[in-house]
């Protein structure tokens, strides 16, 4: 039972193209919610300590750090302007007191110190304290500053900056389990970083041909296995899914697996290999499986099996005989997310009019639900939605061609702990709860 | 035919996508234009493989051979085999030696290209008489002086190959400037593709297709039948662009035939290749056009049978040589 728990953002309907959120992650212990927006910006909610009188809500996410992760920029050689859009944001496992985080546009990756300052010294002998210089004749007695408690401040700084290693978009980036290293990956290429070293990064995987009039795929996404360190897999715009293993040679051209199903002929149309190019992949926590999310279906892969996926949910398949129109209208490109939830039974994603759609691996049941500001009274259960593909509408249902296009949600996350979910719609973000009793 | 049609849509809608990418902030995204260039293969490949090659010949009226019962929409359901190489009498087809022949044809400075592939997509509007031919007049400039000079017309097979280079003609080659580093950046050939636009003998282009074209277009033998060049009306095509969705009448996919030719052909060459490479705004980097890549991947699919080409009608030409 799913209920509005806040929704952040502005109210207005007047969307400012800045403000549109494209990305939404918890860091590894959800006390943290980071989004990234069109303009560049990262904000950073932090959840409140649970109040044991109120046992029935966990904390609320309130505001904890916003700043200017990217600026944009333009390449004087090529003529080209490059994005302040935050693509990607992926969180650092706590090591000391500060918060780390990567977050990328589409040709720089930056990682920011996250930190809190709460005390401050006073009592210096030669600084007055709003930092005048005193004269020093002045001073007759000498005194040792103390710390003092002050509000709290939250910084945030760029500790490194990754840049010029990536020719075409940068679409994922991914830490690995080493903790040292990670994963940058564009349409072309995937580079390996350390995190340490800035200046330059090893090219593992190179899917450019010589001639680019022989291209006909691109990477559309890439992950690193939460436990193997060598392991990765990367996703592409024909559907397949190839995982490789760095042990196997320095470039990983070659894939260890090739994840693919053989597509169904009866269902062939002109935009079929759109619809099939997956826009996100992501690992179970438990790295057994991985999950791709197609236009239409989510898939779920046991590592073990490359000829076909264990199981597939329809997410909205009820738009497979809109595919013109919404080629026509650009959403056949949207590029969904999907998420997994802590123990990996049940997985989510996102879908138009606002709705998103979990489906729970256990019971194969799905349900659909509205990120909308009518619910938006806390603990307000949300009520199943239901989409009627065919004539015939029952009350409630809402019919395919009533459906907001214009309103997506392609970002979601789950909390990877508990049952608190964070939806993006295109300028709000919505969190909800599951309803503890 | 009503496939036939919806083929045609969606590829001057893809055409549309591709041109409106190239002044997106941010640069030109790869994957999205790959996907289009491969929308625009499929409904090219199902535009070709659809048995009634003598379709626009023949007049609104009637349908010699009318395609596989589509059911519904005809982007979602196919007739099952649509993907396989179309049978060989149905084919248009490029010999394989022409397509080094058209090479890619960089762009001459973004706007009057852009303008006529708005002109393109937006020309099945029925309207497009006026903006059709003067559209193709535009690029039927130098190719008709080409024309001109040229011997009596050949095979139809040779006709375009001449287009795209007769239109380069006037272009500032980029031999110099950025764009010679932006095209050099992308492709080692680009200096070469831009080569000085071929004799003018070599052409019997326009006196092969012109007697194709429909007579909306006014059009009768030898290329001074062609639709006399005009003004390009910049302006009128980008109008329109709106108004495409709906208006696919058969004598608006006739006259929107001749224009598209000329368009088409002038803006594509044998692939996107120049189109992304040397689009004003941006996109100079190495996001290069892929739509050679599903044609250089389909060489078995193209067969010449020049009687059969002869017949074709000036537009699945065109769309055969992109």
């Amino acid at each position: 039972m799913w209920c509005f728990s806040q929704v952040k953002g502005a109210v207005d309907d007047d969307v400012a193209e800045a403000d549109i959120i494209s990305t939404v992650e918890f860091n590894h212990s959800g006390e943290l919610l980071a989004t990234g927006d069109k303009g560049g910006r990262v904000v950073i909610f932090q959840q409140e300590q649970e109040n044991k009188i109120q046992s029935h809500s966990r904390g609320e996410y309130n505001v904890y750090s916003t700043f200017q992760s990217h600026e944009p920029e333009f390449d004087y050689l090529k003529s080209l302007e490059i994005e302040e859009k935050i693509n990607k944001i992926r969180w650092l496992p706590q090591k000391n007191a500060a918060q780390f985080l990567l977050s990328t546009n589409d040709k720089t990756i930056k990682l920011w110190k996250i930190s809190e300052r709460d005390k401050r010294p006073e009592g210096y002998n030669l600084k007055e304290e709003d930092g005048r210089y005193r004269d020093p004749t002045t001073v007759t007695t000498l005194r040792v500053p103390v710390f003092r408690p002050m509000d709290l401040m939250v910084e945030a700084s760029p500790r490194r900056i990754f840049a010029n290693a990536h020719t075409y978009h940068i679409n994922s980036i991914s830490i690995n389990s080493d903790y040292e290293t990670y994963l940058s990956a564009d349409d072309l290429r995937i580079n390996l970083w350390h995190l340490e070293i800035t200046d330059r990064s090893f090219n593992i995987v190179d899917i450019k041909p010589a001639n680019m009039e022989e291209l006909t795929e691109v990477i559309t996404a890439a992950e690193f296995h939460p436990n193997s360190c060598n392991t990765f897999v990367y996703s592409s715009s024909k559907g397949t899914i190839r995982l490789c293993d760095m042990r196997a040679s320095a470039l990983c051209d070659r894939h260890s697996k090739l994840f693919e199903e053989p597509e169904d002929p009866s269902n062939r149309s002109f935009f079929s290999e759109i619809i099939s190019s997956i826009s996100d992949v992501k690992f179970s926590h438990s790295g057994r499986y991985m999950m791709t999310r197609d236009y239409l279906s989510v898939k779920i892969w046991d590592l073990n099996m490359e000829n076909r996926p264990v199981e597939t949910y329809q997410v909205h398949e009820y738009l497979r005989s809109k595919l013109c129109s919404l080629y026509e209208n650009d959403c056949i490109f949207d590029k969904f997310e999907c998420c997994w939830n802590g123990s990996d039974s049940v997985v989510m994603t996102g879908s138009y009019n606002n709705f998103f759609r979990m489906f729970d691996r256990n019971t194969k049941r799905d349900i659909t639900l509205e990120a909308s500001r009518e619910n938006n009274k806390p603990r307000t259960v949300l009520k199943p939605r239901k989409v009627c593909a065919s004539g015939k509408r029952k009350k409630d249902e809402i019919s395919v061609d009533s459906l907001d296009f214009n309103k997506k949600i392609l970002h979601t996350a789950w909390h990877p702990k508990e049952n608190i979910i964070a939806v993006a719609t295109t300028n709000n973000l919505y969190i909800f709860q599951d309803k503890v009793n | 035919m009503e496939f036939k049609l919806e083929a045609h849509r969606i590829v001057s809608i893809s055409l549309g996508k591709i041109y409106n990418s190239r002044v997106q902030r941010g640069g030109i995204k790869l994957h999205k234009n790959l996907l289009v260039s491969l929308v625009l293969r499929s409904a090219r490949q199902v535009y070709l493989s659809d048995p009634c090659p003598g379709l626009y010949l023949a007049g609104p009226a009637g349908t010699p051979a009318p395609p596989p019962q589509q059911p519904g929409e005809p982007a979602a359901g196919p007739p099952a085999g649509w993907g396989e190489p179309p049978p060989p009498a149905a084919r248009a087809a490029w010999p394989e030696p022409e397509r080094p022949a058209v090479p890619d044809a960089p762009w001459v400075g973004g706007a009057e290209p852009t303008a006529t592939v708005t002109g393109a997509a937006d020309a099945p509007q029925g309207r497009a008489a006026d903006a059709a031919e003067a559209a193709w007049g535009r690029v039927e400039g130098p190719r008709e002086a080409a024309a001109r000079g040229a011997g009596s017309p050949a095979g139809g097979s040779d006709a375009f190959p001449e287009a795209p280079q007769a239109a380069r003609r006037p272009c500032a080659c980029p031999s110099g400037g950025e764009d010679r580093r932006g095209a050099a950046a992308a492709s080692p050939g680009a200096d070469r593709r831009c080569a000085p636009p071929p004799s003018a003998d070599e052409s019997p282009a326009p006196p092969a297709v012109c007697p194709r074209k429909r007579g909306a277009a006014g059009v009768g033998g030898g290329p001074a039948g062609c639709p006399a060049p005009g003004s390009t009306p910049l302006k009128k095509p980008r109008r329109n662009l709106e108004e495409q969705p709906g208006r696919e009448e058969d004598d608006g996919a006739e006259e929107m035939e001749t224009g598209n030719v000329a368009n088409l052909i002038s803006i594509f060459g044998s692939s996107f290749s120049g189109l992304l490479r040397k689009s004003s705004g941006g996109g100079r980097e190495e996001e290069e056009g892929e739509e050679s890549g599903p044609e250089a991947a389909e060489p078995g699919q193209i067969c010449c049978d020049k009687p059969v080409l002869r017949d074709m009608n000036p537009w699945s030409t065109a769309i055969v040589a992109f």
